[in-house]
Formats: C-alpha cells, structure tokens, sequence
C-alpha cells in the first residue's frame, strides 16, 4: 500500500555508520501516513462497489497481519484465526441485530471475547507444537464453525445480514465520503501500526529467537511460554478486530470463516511473504481481489488461481515481499560492502579472501594483553571512556552484597537421567568459587553439558540443591536464574539466523531493560524505547568489538558469517547483559589458534574484572592454561575436582580423560 | 452390527485417504493436500472411461494409474522446487493446494460439475453376517485397506528399503551422504500416495457417485483421519480412519444426521487435547503410559521447524 522499504531488520542505530534502512523508514513514514489518508479519501468518495471491494481486503489484510504476527515471528502457525474473525463479526452482528447494541459499545466486547479465546489458544501451543499446533487451532475453526451453522441466533447456514453502521451527517458525508470507509481505513492503520511497531522494536528479535531456539531465549531471561500466550492473545484480538470490521461489508456466512477460510489466511501470508512488512497486505489484496479482477468462467478462473499459487510458490518461495527484499538486500550488502572497503582496509596487505577463510586477520586483536597491564586493550579503553565504567564488569545490584567467601555457584549431589533410564549424572558435586575461570572437563558422554543444563535450568536435577550467588535455584525455571546474574552459550548455534550478528547481541539484553515486551506495540512512539533501541545496539557494538568481531561482521546476518564469528557472537550474547556468572559449552568448537588465544584473553579479561565462568573444553591446554580450577567428570560420576596444577598431575585422570 | 460395518467399511475409505497422506509424509515431511484430489481423479477417470464403453477392469487400472502417476507429477511440479529452496519452510502448503484447485476445476471443465453415476460393482449384492448385512463390496474395502496397512506397516518396519525411508525422513544430508537417492524415494512416496488414494476412490465410487467436489470432501475427513491416528505412522492412520469411519456413523445414528458433520471434530479436538501426537502413535500419551520408560526421541530438525 505504501512505499516503506521493507527488511529483515529491526530498527536502532548501530554505532558508526547509519541504518541505510532505518533511516529511510524514519524519513518515509510521513508521506506514506499521508498518501495512506488520500487513497481512503478517494476510496470514501468512489462507489459502493469498489468500496466493498477494497474494505473487503482491508479486512483479509488486517487478519492475515495479525496471523503473521504469530506465525511469522514465532512460528505458532495458526489455523484458528478464521474462528476467532467469526467471533469478532457474529459477536458483532448479533450484539447489534438482536440485541441492539450500538456497534462502537459492541467493538470492545468483540476484541476482548477474540483475545481471550486467543489467550487460551496460545495455551495450546505449551502443549502441541508444529504442525500438531496448526491442527488443534484448526479444530478450534471448524467447531466454530460448527457452532454457528447451528445456532438459531447466528442464523444457521444462511448467516446473518450485516448490521447498519452509523453513517456522518450528510453535510460531512459530501466533504469526507463514506464513515464505514474511514471506520475500516483507521482499523487497518492501527492493526498495521502495531504489528509494524513490534517488529521495529526490541522484542523483534527476541520474538525470532522464542522460534528459533526457545532455550537460548529462556536462558537470556525471556519467560517463552508467557510471551507466545500474550502475543497470541494480541493477534487474536486483531482478528476479533478484522470480524468486527468484516460484519459490515455484506451479508456472513458460515462458509466465509470455515476451515479453507483458514488456510485461506496462511496462503495469503505466505504468497505475499511470511515474516515480512508488506506480505500479508499484499497477499490478501491478491487472495482478495482476484475473483472480482479476473471475472470470466469460475473453473478457469480456478484453473488460473491454482496455477498462480504454484507459479508464485515454486518461482518465488519467500512470496512476493520476500522476493523484493531479498533484491533490496542484496543491493544493501552490495553497497556496504563496497563503503567498509573503503573505510577500513581488509587484513595487512594480505590479498583478499573469501570471506570464509579470511575471518581471522579480520578479528581485531581487541584485548591484547591481560588487564591490569600495561597493554590494556584500546577496544576496552574506548568502552571504559564511553561508558565510564568496565564493559565487562559484572552488573553489582547481581551479587547482592555476596561475601567473597560464598561460592558463585554450587551444586550438591545432583542426579540425573533422561527419561528414568542410564544415570547420567550420579551424585556430582560442583563448587565455583567466585571470580575463576573453572574448567569442566570429561571424555564425551561423561554428563558436562547435562550439568551445564542443569545448572542453566534447561534440565531439572532428580536430587541436589544448586545456589546461585547465595540463592538456592534448582526448582527456578531458566529465565529466573537469568536474573541471577547466571547467562550461558551452548555448543550448536543457538542464534536467529536471519538476524544480524549486533541484532542477536541485542537479545543478551533482554532482562537489562524494563518492559521490553509491553513496550512493543507502540515502540517507535515513545521516546525512552527508542532511546533504549539506540543504546542496546551500542550495547551490542561495544559487546561485539570487545570480542573482536569486525563492525562488518557485525551488520551481517548470522547464518552469512563464518563459524568463528558467530561462535564470538554467542559470546558477546551472553557478555553483553553483565552476567555475574556465565556458563561456556565448548566456545572454542571450530575455532582457529589465534580465535582460541582471543578468547583465552577475553576469560582473563572477565576474571580480572569479578566475572565468574564455568567453562567445558576438549582442548586440555588451553583449560589448564587459563582454569584457576578444574572438575573432570567421566561416566557420570566425578572424578576429580581441585586447582589446575593438582588436577594436570592427578594419576586417575590422566588415565580416564588424558588417556595415559 | 449394522452401524459397525458401515462404519468400518467408510473408515476404511478415510483411512486409505489417511494413509496417502502419511505415506508421504513420513519420508518427505510434506502433507500432499491435493490427496483427496488424486481420489477424485480416478472416480472421475473410472466414470469417463465406462461412459467410453470402456470394461470397467481396464478403467479401474486406467484410474489408479494416473492417479498414482499424478501423485509423481506433483513431487516434480509443486514440492521439489519448494523443498530445495528450503527444506523447512511451509510453501508445500500453498503449492499442493493450488495443485488440489487446479485439478479441482481442470475436473470440472473436463468432466463438467454435476454427479455422473459410477458402475455399480459389487455393491449389489449382499451377505448377511453376525446379526447384520455387508455388501461385498463394503467386505472388499476392508480387506484392501487392511491388507495394504499391513503390507505397508511391514514394508516400513521390517524391510530395508522401509526403514531408509524413515532415514530419509529425519535427516536427507546424511542419508544422501550414505548413498540413497532422496529424491527417487520420494517420488516413490508420493506415487505410493496416489496409488492408495485412487484405490480409496475406485472403492468409493459406487457410493459417492462421480463429481469434481468429491476431493475436498474425503480430503478433510482423511486429514481428520489422519489426526486421530498420527502422522507419523501409516498403520496407526488407517486405524485412525477406522475409528472416524465409526463415529460418523454412530454420531449420523444416534444423535442427528447433521452430527456427523461436527461430531469427529470434536473427537478429534478431545483426542489432540489428550494425546498431541494421535491415539496410535509411540510417542502418545496412552502408549506411554502403559509403555516401559525408554529415553525420549530427539525431536526431528522438520518438527522443530514446522
């Protein structure tokens, strides 16, 4: 409908160069505001049938965004949205025809009763995941379906004629045109309004990462099943929204909300570009428009409908947003590629490389040397000038006034297995002194990362306690022990792969900033969210240089970087919200030498400044180089636990681990 | 007795349906929502080719050949180009029901929209069995969809090439890695697929009579089919087919006719509320119950995805 430049990321500001695209969008959103008030200022003036025509898209569309804000973002791929558009237009019909209610006294009865059925919906999706999930809320369709083919007072399968809506005085009808023209328009414009506003805001990201990985979202602090219940609540009260808009374009019908209905919405989605801007628009405009445009013999014009949704698929699978984005894209990439070359020269006179093999000269050496020397890192300095304090410090309202004496985190006699079977873990104790860099070694299979989950709250211990900075925390779920102060990597990638490598950063940020996801819906609008956007991406500079990762590197999506740089990235994830503890699996998995001496810098780094971290690592050196102390763990059962030097020397590891 | 064989005999129909739709499933991950349309492709080519004066022994073979012929055309058309752009995402959706539209109205130009009779077989002819009678026909349906779920839940289970399906499934990489060609397999679950949903439809036939609407009708009712017994698994959604072929028929019996329409949805609701991953399925509540504790299966990359 407008001119918005549509990407896959969210606005803010990195530090350095300008979002080429949050900048356009800054500048656009005016005209477009305005060319939008135009459009409906002729289509309030045309004829009744374009009217009905185009209103009637504009419902499809505001449903189809609203599907798109559950399925898109989170992955909850509904078929239920047809039922809950039946509640919002019988809901309407009814309360108005029979029970004479005024339409406006009827809007926010059908918004609320469409959220609260989506609330329980969304419920659903804690038990049924995938495709169960879209089955289920099929079902919820077709009993509402059901419901009203049979109920007297929806009017069985004839359905129910459409209720009158007020219209303006004749004087203003003659100036601004239609009122159910302008009642639909202001409809739509807010439903775009709030679902373009939490995808421009901080949830965005975290919305992807409770799709793409749920475990690495609860382990930066995000309550998942909470914020999928809500955001479902959300979108079905957007489809109520859509029902109660829909009721006044015509006479309603149970076959209009019925099962295909559903599907219907998913294919408009998809066809116009799942997880974007402009898809659902465009693709209800498309699903909407296409009997009326294309008018000639019902088969043939079924033929060629069936034919597009092919066509449309198997040439364009991203849909037709996603087609012109990803040229868009690529011309961004283009482009910066060719500024940053420009700007800062790729390695030291080396000869160019793909960039899969030439990440190494591009890490910068940012923390050469340990602190306290006197070769502080200038990365560092720059973080210290900017912020007046450490980057790497660890937040002091986390600790919670601990004595040094208390251990960071301990775990008592912790067992485990999966599902009642092997013991995976037999009675393991487990004891981080605060401000060390403890190691966990163990041959595969030994239980290091079920302990890491346990500790993480991923997995729940069969018996033992477990403190976190003095609290005791087995029974808490992931995102508490987050606010502990506790945050982890995991050793396969964990990260949004569509979002850029400072955008995954940013989600490390989740529980550092107040109402994150209550903001959403109006982020742009409000000041102090935009003034967290531009310092969450700073943030989330300043984490990732402080790693080393290339501001380059930095703006490009996560699954275009090399292996190295995302695992980095996952490190500066877990850095950037000033965890007091932090859990490492096996951060140097497929990392080069000089990657591996980087991070064995950055853990000196972080104990100097009171950061404790519990680390798992195959390479022995390195883990008794940088551990101040090491807990071998083989078969489940611990075998060792003691200061690096007592635990190189120690004869029943080097027989069960070092194989001597 | 009655009740019980109607119903088991059009459960058997929605469980041929269930099946196509599983078959395909367990190896590519894709639900073919033009099934229901391959059924309705060879009642349609069946009723052309006797109004040809065709024998209907040549139409019925004419009829499952092309619907099993169809099924590896929508492989090529509609889902390999989508699932090599990306194995996860949900396009198969849109590509196999424009698919469905498409044969839908190419049916209904060809063959024009009204019901065209269908040849009778052996539906006239009837036995009475344990307190009830049963055509021979109704006998016959039973008989194929059991003999075909066993031989399937066999073939999947017991066999190589079976269990290379279920590899394919739950990892193509490593599988293509190992030497099986993915591709070729499932072109071969999908003609598998047509073949078991033209059956359905030549078995059919002489009740529902010859239309184009025929698909979205046994379509939705094998899905529903396939829900209450699993996706997983093709046996488990032949029995699923069975159990809805008996509800409806109870539900049309005993409460009103209009309650078959409604009635298998909300058993099915109650079903997915109780069991997420159908009645009949390992990974179902009722099994495990009874089941000896094992350590749970890694969640598939697809189910993740979905």
């Amino acid at each position: 409908m407008n001119s918005v430049i549509v990407t896959q990321q969210p606005a803010g500001n990195a530090g350095g160069r300008p979002d080429v695209a949050a900048t356009a969008r800054r500048t656009i959103w005016a005209p477009s505001l305005i060319a939008y008030v135009l459009c409906m200022f002729f289509l309030a003036h045309s004829s009744a049938y374009h009217q009905g025509l185009l209103l009637v898209a504009a419902a499809y569309a505001m449903l189809a965004l609203s599907l798109d804000l559950v399925a898109g973002t989170t992955g909850l791929y509904s078929l239920g949205h047809a039922g809950l558009f039946a509640i919002g237009a019988y809901g309407t019909a009814v309360l108005a025809e029979r029970d004479h209610w005024s339409v406006f006294a009827a809007l926010p009865v059908v918004v609320v009763a469409g959220a609260i059925s989506g609330l329980l919906i969304g419920a659903l999706s804690l038990r049924v995941s995938g495709l169960y999930f879209a089955i289920t809320t099929l079902i919820f369709t077709i009993i509402v379906t059901v419901l009203v083919s049979n109920m007297s007072i929806t009017g069985g399968y004839e359905g129910l004629s459409s209720p009158t809506f007020p219209s303006f005085s004749r004087s203003i009808t003659s100036v601004v045109g239609s009122s159910l023209t302008w009642a639909v328009a202001g409809c739509l414009l807010l439903t775009i309004v709030v679902v373009w506003s939490i995808r421009s805001s901080a949830m965005y990201p975290v919305l992807l990462a409770i799709r793409d990985s749920e475990r690495f979202a609860s382990s930066v602090g995000v309550r998942t099943s909470l914020t999928k219940i809500l955001l479902f609540g959300l979108s079905a009260a957007i489809a109520g929204l859509a029902g109660w808009a829909f009721c006044f374009l015509g006479f309603i019908t149970p076959s209009q909300f019925d099962a295909t209905a559903s599907i219907n919405v998913l294919v408009m989605v998809i066809v116009g570009g799942l997880n974007t801007r402009l898809g659902p628009i465009v693709g209800a405009a498309f699903v909407g428009l296409f009997p009326v445009v294309v008018s000639i013999n019902s088969l043939w014009q079924e033929v060629i409908y069936g034919s597009i949704f092919i066509i449309v698929i198997v040439f364009f699978p991203e849909g037709f947003v996603g087609v012109v984005s990803r040229g868009g894209r690529w011309l961004l990439s283009r482009w910066s590629q060719r500024t940053d070359a420009n700007v800062q020269p790729v390695g030291t006179g080396a000869p160019v490389l793909t960039p899969a093999r030439n990440y190494v000269p591009l890490l910068r050496p940012a923390l050469a040397g340990p602190v306290g020397g006197n070769g502080a890192a200038p990365a560092i300095e720059a973080a210290k000038a900017a912020r007046g304090e450490p980057l790497l410090r660890p937040d002091r309202a986390q600790l919670g006034g601990v004595d040094g004496v208390t251990p960071a985190l301990s775990a008592q006699a912790i067992s485990f297995s999966y599902g009642g079977g092997v013991r995976v873990l037999d009675d393991v104790d487990l004891v981080v002194r605060r401000s060390t860099v403890h190691g966990l070694i163990g041959p595969n299979g030994s239980g290091k990362t079920t302990l890491v989950d346990i500790l993480s709250g991923a997995l729940f211990p069969e018996t033992g306690t477990i403190t976190i900075n003095g609290h005791r925390a087995e029974r808490l779920p992931s995102w508490q022990r987050a606010d502990l102060g506790l945050m982890r990597t995991f050793q396969t990638a964990a990260m949004v792969g569509e979002l850029s490598a400072r955008d995954n950063v940013t989600i490390g940020l989740f529980n550092r900033y107040r109402r994150i996801g209550l903001r959403s819906p109006a982020w742009p609008m409000i000041p102090s969210a935009r003034h967290d956007s531009r310092t969450m991406a700073a943030s989330a500079m300043e984490a990732l240089g402080a790693v080393g990762v290339r501001p380059s590197w930095a703006r490009t999506r996560i699954a275009d970087v090399p292996h190295g740089v995302e695992q980095l990235t996952q490190l500066a994830t877990a850095c950037v919200g000033r965890p007091s503890i932090l859990i490492l699996d096996e951060p140097l998995a497929g990392l080069s030498s000089d990657e591996v001496d980087q991070v064995a810098t950055i853990l000196n780094a972080l104990r100097g400044s009171g950061v404790t971290t519990l680390i798992i690592e195959h390479q022995t050196r390195f883990i008794f180089d940088v551990c101040d102390e090491v807990t071998v763990l083989a078969a489940g059962q611990l075998v060792k636990s003691g200061s690096a030097a007592e635990v190189r020397v120690d004869t029943r590891v080097r027989e069960v681990y070092l194989g001597q | 007795m009655q009740i019980l064989y109607t119903g088991l005999s059009m459960g058997a129909i929605y469980g041929l349906v269930a099946m196509a739709y599983a078959v395909v499933f367990y190896v590519t991950r894709v639900i073919n929502f033009a099934t229901g349309e391959l059924l309705m492709l060879s009642v349609m080519v069946t009723t052309g080719l006797v109004q040809a004066h065709l024998p209907v022994g040549v139409a019925v073979l004419v009829a499952l050949a092309s619907s099993t012929a169809t099924g590896a055309v929508i492989y090529f058309l509609a889902v390999r180009p989508v699932l090599n752009f990306d194995r996860f995402s949900f396009a198969w959706l849109v590509s196999t029901l424009g698919v469905g539209i498409l044969l839908e109205s190419m049916a209904g130009l060809i063959w024009g929209t009204t019901a065209l009779g269908f040849p009778s077989m052996l539906y006239g002819r009837s036995v009475r069995f344990l307190g009830g009678s049963i055509t021979w026909q109704q006998i016959m349906t039973i008989i194929v969809a059991v003999v075909l779920a066993a031989g399937i839940e066999l073939f999947r289970t017991r066999t190589f090439a079976g269990k290379l399906g279920m590899a394919v499934s739950s990892d193509p990489e490593t599988a293509s890695a190992m030497g099986v060609s993915t591709a070729r397999y499932a072109v071969f679950v999908f003609a598998l697929g047509g073949l078991l949903a033209g059956t359905a439809g030549v078995l059919v036939g002489p009740i529902s009579f010859a239309n184009p609407y025929l698909g979205e009708t046994y379509g939705i009712y094998g899905f529903v089919a396939l829900m209450i017994g699993g996706i997983e698994n093709p046996a488990a959604s032949m029995a699923g087919g069975l159990v809805l072929g008996v509800l409806v028929t109870l539900a049309g019996t005993y409460i009103n006719t209009l309650a078959s329409d409604w009635f298998p949805f909300v058993v099915v609701a109650l079903a997915l509320l109780i069991t997420p991953n159908g009645i009949f399925m390992s990974g179902g509540a009722l099994r495990k119950a009874f089941a000896r504790k094992t350590v749970p299966r890694p969640r598939l990359p697809a189910e993740q995805a979905l």
